[in-house]
């Protein structure tokens, strides 16, 4: 019956206010943090998959450049900015947490409350890092470069994840799942961070279009629809397998659940193809 | 909330018992208030209710040493044994003196805090908790030998006691799952020296009930009353580490 040992004193306040949250509070005092986190980790993601459809939707409009362009105006709204920067939040938790999991799962890390300081602390780093980028908004970095070096620090880990776990007895999708989890980890904070460097670079559809021109931009594009898609059906699927009883439903719905992904896929690779 | 001296002191305790009569399929709140010392099991405050206030509650215990795991309950949403909480450390850890009671939610429930454990056990049978084909000794009568180093890998996990506080917990439900407890059982044995059918265990444990459907919560290392790290036995299995004795 005993609490996780807190040294630090700012650990003790911010867990303090933590446990004047009703339910985190039940749930840490009965399930342990992890056991909150690992909730935290399954709503950021059911709200990523829901933003990740409308972010497809909102991007195939650039087949009409003009169309596109109205939408972004919206974009330039210091509301809208701030809920862009507020994105990076749920986004950046759960790639790092995510990263925690498979250090846990896969490479033995048990010092797990070092890890989730870890967590939190760079987490908190990357939303400041995102938001001072937002507002300076005149950065530039060319594209082939970025995205290059990002494809390079997304591809390894996942290549060592891949090599521990080949071989086990696990099923081809949870692998996948986890070498996919991997990947997206740093490509798509990777892409957050781009994508903010200036606005002109996701908000004015003839710089998105003139950067798609290269076949090297649309290999990562298209690389990442399919991950992230994949990750998302997969978690998806996941989450109702835990709580739906009949393996009918639970099939019926998992196939529900690839349609949809390959509808958005379909969108947003056809997009990538044909810009 | 407490009078006398520590050594004789006396709580007056709130029980809100979650109760079931099957009879008339009704389920309802039942609150008790009684005095309790210190030192006072949860299994004792339910008997001294059927003593003094209300012989019709029921519940079930065996051992009362934390080693059947018959006692296993929910006290404030915690699963955990009624016969190793003691009325102290609950006022300490949860900081009130009205504790709710119910039964775990892995089974259907009998009556009151009485769930049906065969129902449960189900899930544990399915990945066979005994050695299926034992590697015989060297010679008749002989012990079969396990070094100390094969041994201290997966002797922790030897101690579960089924009590299903773990599959209560855990963050994958029981729709699909096997549960944190049947997975430990099926962990013990592949890591077990002297079981040698290993296939058909693998394929119960990386099935689709099997340790895919962990999330790594760690809920149930955090409610074992036996101090299992049962998250780390898991997460052991999906690294495929458990079927070699070096790292």
């Amino acid at each position: 019956m005993t609490s996780p040992v807190v040294k630090r004193p700012f650990e003790r306040l911010i867990l303090s206010a933590l446990e004047s949250l009703p339910v985190a509070a039940f749930y840490a005092k009965t399930r342990g943090w992890p056991f909150v986190i690992a909730w935290i980790h399954r709503l950021t993601g059911i709200f990523m998959v829901v933003y990740i459809w409308f972010h497809i939707l909102t991007l195939s409009s650039l087949a009409i450049p003009s169309e596109y362009d109205a939408k972004m105006k919206y974009f330039g709204f210091v509301f809208i900015s701030f809920l862009e920067w507020l994105l990076a939040v749920p986004v950046i938790f759960h790639a790092l947490n995510g990263g925690r999991l498979i250090l846990y799962e896969i490479f033995a890390t048990r010092n797990d409350e070092s890890m989730i300081r870890w967590v939190f602390g760079l987490a908190v780093t990357y939303v400041l890092l995102l938001g001072l980028l937002m507002i300076m908004g005149n950065q530039s970095v060319s594209p082939i470069f970025f995205w290059l070096t990002s494809l390079i620090f997304s591809v390894s880990p996942g290549y060592l994840v891949a090599s521990k776990i080949w071989n086990t007895a696990s099923s081809l999708a949870w692998k996948l799942q986890r070498i996919s989890g991997v990947f997206l980890l740093i490509i798509i904070p990777a892409h957050l961070l781009f994508m903010h460097l200036q606005p002109a670079i996701g908000h004015e559809s003839n710089v998105v279009i003139t950067r798609m021109q290269s076949k090297f931009i649309k290999f990562v594009d298209l690389t990442l629809v399919i991950a992230v898609l994949y990750h998302a059906g997969y978690g998806l699927m996941s989450i109702l397998k835990d709580y739906l009883k009949f393996r009918l439903l639970q099939n019926g719905l998992t196939i529900l659940i690839f349609l949809m992904m390959a509808v958005f896929g379909w969108i947003g690779i056809r997009l990538t193809l044909t810009l | 909330m407490s009078r006398e001296n520590p050594q004789t002191q006396v709580f007056m305790i709130n029980l809100k018992i979650r109760r079931f009569d099957p009879d008339e399929n009704r389920s309802w709140i039942q609150k008790y208030t009684l005095e309790a010392s210190r030192i006072m099991r949860f299994v004792d405050l339910l008997r001294k209710i059927n003593d003094e206030q209300d012989p019709t509650l029921a519940w079930v215990s065996s051992c009362e040493h934390g080693q059947c795991g018959t006692c296993s309950m929910k006290v404030n949403g915690k699963p955990l044994l009624a016969c190793e909480l003691l009325v102290e450390n609950a006022i300490y850890y949860f900081r009130t003196d009205t504790f709710y009671i119910e039964p775990l939610n892995v089974a259907p429930v009998i009556r009151d805090l009485i769930v049906d454990f065969t129902k449960a056990y189900d899930r544990v049978d399915q990945v066979k908790p005994y050695i299926i084909k034992p590697v015989l000794p060297r010679s008749e009568g002989d012990e079969f030998p396990i070094t100390p180093q094969e041994l201290e890998r997966y002797v922790n996990a030897t101690r579960c006691i089924n009590c299903f506080c773990c599959a209560a917990a855990c963050i994958s439900s029981h729709e699909t799952f096997l549960g944190p407890n049947a997975m430990l059982n099926s962990i013990v044995r592949v890591m077990d020296p002297r079981e040698q059918e290993k296939e058909q265990r693998l394929k119960i444990l990386y099935g689709y009930q099997g340790v895919c459907r962990c999330h790594s919560s760690r809920a149930c290392s955090f409610v074992c009353p036996k101090e299992i790290d049962v998250a780390h036995f898991i997460a052991l299995a999906k690294e495929g580490r458990i079927t070699k004795l070096k790292s």
